[in-house]
């Protein structure tokens, strides 16, 4: 009977005891970390081995050989890939902001004290829940030539119809919208907890205090929601980087190439070319813009929240 | 006794029936959605009528070629014996047999192979054989052709068009006299799709030339600027419609079931729409002639056409291909032409009445698919699609020129055939 406490008192039981805590926990771990390494790391770690190697599907005879650096020195001679990274890159200064600004206007709007909420909610669920290729046919429905409502109205108002789809400033415009109606949604549900969060004791103060709404918004709403806001961009950012859905859908990359992204060019090289080996570097090139853009960020709202902490 | 004779019939017929359910194959065919996958699942049900051990399932992917072959690029890389038969394009055979996706079917046709090859068009023999080995056998072929609006052209008291010049000429009396702003001139595939390959090659063979020579490039002439500048006439004749780059090949035959087009380039299905779809407009009012040619040039055309294959990774082959050979039958080339007016892969198919009844051009149609020619043939034929149709897309839309366009097609098509 004396023995346990006497072992406890030794000092050894609780080193036991840890360890058994810690044996208990990798084994719980194990099974997600199991997942991990089949979805996540063995993939990515093919993907990089594949990008070193000549693995053209459409030529399996050839074998697959150690190329070095071949397909990425292959990629910086490119135009393609300069040109579809080009056109990513300008999908991401658009319809980030503009995903921001959408998004911020209805998140407000959602958080108005109205009597009855669920509609509004609604209204921003469903184009998130939407499936990102159904949002892209939809909207080549509306920038259609000649049956499209938008060369509808431009013909009510006696305006000439545009060719939105076949041409390349113009697909690009209607591409951009389709994409920040689509994931200005998000955006909204992302901000629109952000909001919830700020108390209402705060406007009230600033009520008092004579501020105005801009003020409120500015000196309130805005610092109050930068964690949210961060958050939000980081995420869209992302997603924004792997643009494919709603371009292939609405032009399939066209007029020539003129609307092709980085994600779209990926997809031809893998799936029509067949050539794994080339578009598994184009992806790992696509992996590393993607991590510069997030540690990019992760850096900015680290020194930003420990500059709050300080105060 | 008779308890015994009772068991022993019960346990007999248990027995076959489990045997009979153990002998139950099914097969899987993978079908595109423009391929008339109704047809096919009829066809499905005559053939089970006939086999009641094998239950057939359709599976119907993509509407365009390129979207089919990436759903079965992936099927297939990963070795997935998911499917049994497979449609393909008549574009696909080289690069299957590279790919080692379709199962090579000498060994099955076996002394057969001579008798059964021999029934064929030539064209669609040589299509399937890729180095000497029979990869896919003709399901259905295909050629494109002019479809005109008959009751316009004697409204209007113009003949059927010879040349692309006379046609487009045709078009703008019509347009001028109709007043109707909805209606076209002409249509051809335009969007970056498989089919705008065909709307550079048709003008370019039409010229006596062609993209390689001896597996060589062969853009250097002045025949290869030709196509461009024919669209380009068009396009500043206001006769092809102003969102050109935007259309796909069904888009004609949906404009013209429309009432909205005068003259389509397209392909043999279209017929048995325009005459039987429940919306059509221009029912009785459609004839159908070889594509026009330029001044001094003839009439080309591109072969089209859908094979059945047997996937390599299937497990009932030897089943697969006895339904591939049913599907390659003069009696289901028949049936496709009179539901669906796929053209026959037959010769003598041509000539059946009831054939006849239902597609009275088919009687003046084998000669245009016998001279049909072949898009380029590499293993690499996606690399080789995309250089044209991009090129021809870019230069509809306007955003490049003869020059560029056809410099960025060289340039890319140059690593393929050195």
């Amino acid at each position: 009977m004396n023995t346990i406490p006497a072992a406890a008192a030794d000092g050894r039981r609780p080193s036991g005891r840890d360890l058994s805590e810690r044996a208990l926990g990798a084994l719980l771990l194990a099974p997600a970390a199991l997942l991990l390494l089949v979805i996540v790391v063995y993939p990515i770690a093919t993907l990089f081995w594949n990008s070193l190697h000549g693995v053209d599907n459409a030529n399996p005879a050839a074998g697959e050989q150690f190329v070095g650096l071949k397909n990425y020195l292959t990629a910086f001679e490119d135009s393609r890939f300069w040109d579809s990274s080009l056109h990513t890159v300008l999908y991401i200064l658009v319809t980030v902001p503009g995903a921001l600004v959408v998004g911020l206007g209805l998140a407000m709007l959602a958080n108005m004290p109205f009597r009855i909420k669920w509609p509004v909610r609604l209204g921003l669920l469903l184009p998130w829940a939407l499936p990102l290729v159904f949002a892209g046919l939809i909207f080549r429905w509306f920038f259609e030539y000649n049956t499209g409502v938008v060369n509808d109205i431009l013909r009510r108002f006696g305006v000439e119809p545009l060719q939105w789809l076949s041409d390349p400033n113009l697909a690009f415009a209607a591409i951009s919208i389709a994409i920040v109606w689509k994931s200005s949604s998000f955006m909204a549900l992302m901000l629109l907890a952000g909001l919830q969060t700020i108390p209402k004791s705060l406007y009230e103060a600033a009520e008092v205090d004579g501020a105005t709404k801009w003020q409120q918004f500015v000196e309130i709403t805005l610092p109050m929601l930068s964690p949210a806001l961060f958050v939000a961009l980081i995420f869209r950012t992302i997603t924004a980087i792997q643009t494919f859905d709603i371009p292939y859908a609405m032009t399939g990359g066209g007029p020539g190439d003129s609307t092709e992204t980085l994600a779209m060019y990926i997809h031809k090289t893998t799936l029509d070319f067949l050539d794994f080996g080339y578009g598994s570097a184009l992806a790992a090139l696509m992996f590393v813009l993607s991590m510069a853009a997030t540690s990019g960020y992760l850096k900015y709202t680290r020194r930003s929240s420990g500059r709050s902490g300080e105060d | 006794m008779k308890t015994w004779k009772i068991l022993l019939a019960a346990a007999l017929s248990t027995a076959f029936a489990a045997n009979a359910m153990a002998q139950q194959t099914t097969l899987r065919i993978f079908t595109g959605g423009q391929q008339r996958p109704d047809v096919m699942r009829k066809i499905a049900d005559e053939y089970q009528k006939r086999n009641p051990s094998v239950k057939v399932e359709v599976e119907v992917g993509g509407a365009t070629s390129e979207a089919q072959q990436q759903y079965l690029s992936t099927v297939l890389t990963s070795k997935d014996s998911a499917l049994d038969v497979v449609l393909i394009d008549v574009i696909r055979p080289a690069q299957w047999a590279a790919q080692g996706w379709a199962e090579p079917l000498d060994a099955y046709l076996g002394a057969d192979r001579q008798k059964v090859m021999g029934q064929y068009l030539k064209a669609y023999v040589d299509a399937n054989t890729v180095g000497g080995k029979v990869i896919s056998l003709p399901y259905f072929a295909d050629a494109q052709f002019l479809y005109y609006r008959k009751d316009l052209l004697e409204k209007y008291k113009r003949p059927v068009p010879k040349t692309w010049d006379e046609m487009m000429e045709t078009a703008k009396v019509i347009m001028d006299g109709e007043k109707n702003p909805s209606l076209q001139g002409f249509s051809t595939a335009g969007a970056p799709i498989e089919g705008t390959v065909c709307t550079y090659l048709v003008p370019l063979w039409g010229m006596g030339s062609e993209i390689t020579k001896g597996g060589k490039l062969n853009l250097d002439t002045p025949q290869a600027r030709q196509p461009f500048q024919l669209y380009g006439r068009m396009k500043q004749a206001g006769v092809l419609p102003k969102n050109i780059a935007e259309i796909p090949t069904d888009r004609i035959r949906i404009d013209m079931q429309a009432g909205n087009l005068i003259f389509g380039m397209s392909w043999g299905y279209v017929w048995n729409r325009l005459e039987n779809d429940a919306d059509s407009k221009v029912k009785g009012k459609i004839g159908v002639a070889r594509l026009p040619h330029d001044q001094g040039g003839q009439s080309a055309t591109c072969i089209g056409g859908w094979q059945v294959a047997v996937s390599a990774f299937s497990k009932n082959k030897a089943e697969a291909v006895k339904l591939v050979r049913y599907l390659s039958s003069p009696e289901v080339s028949e049936m496709q032409a009179v539901m669906a007016s796929h053209l026959p892969v037959f010769p003598s198919v041509y000539k059946d009445p009831d054939v006849l009844k239902a597609n009275p051009w088919f009687a003046d149609a084998l000669p245009v698919v016998e001279s049909a020619r072949a898009r380029p043939v590499s293993h690499q034929y996606p690399q080789v699609s995309d250089a044209i149709r991009s090129n021809m897309n870019a230069y509809l839309a306007g955003t490049k020129t003869t020059d560029t366009a056809l410099a960025d097609m060289k340039s890319r098509l140059q690593p393929i055939f050195r």
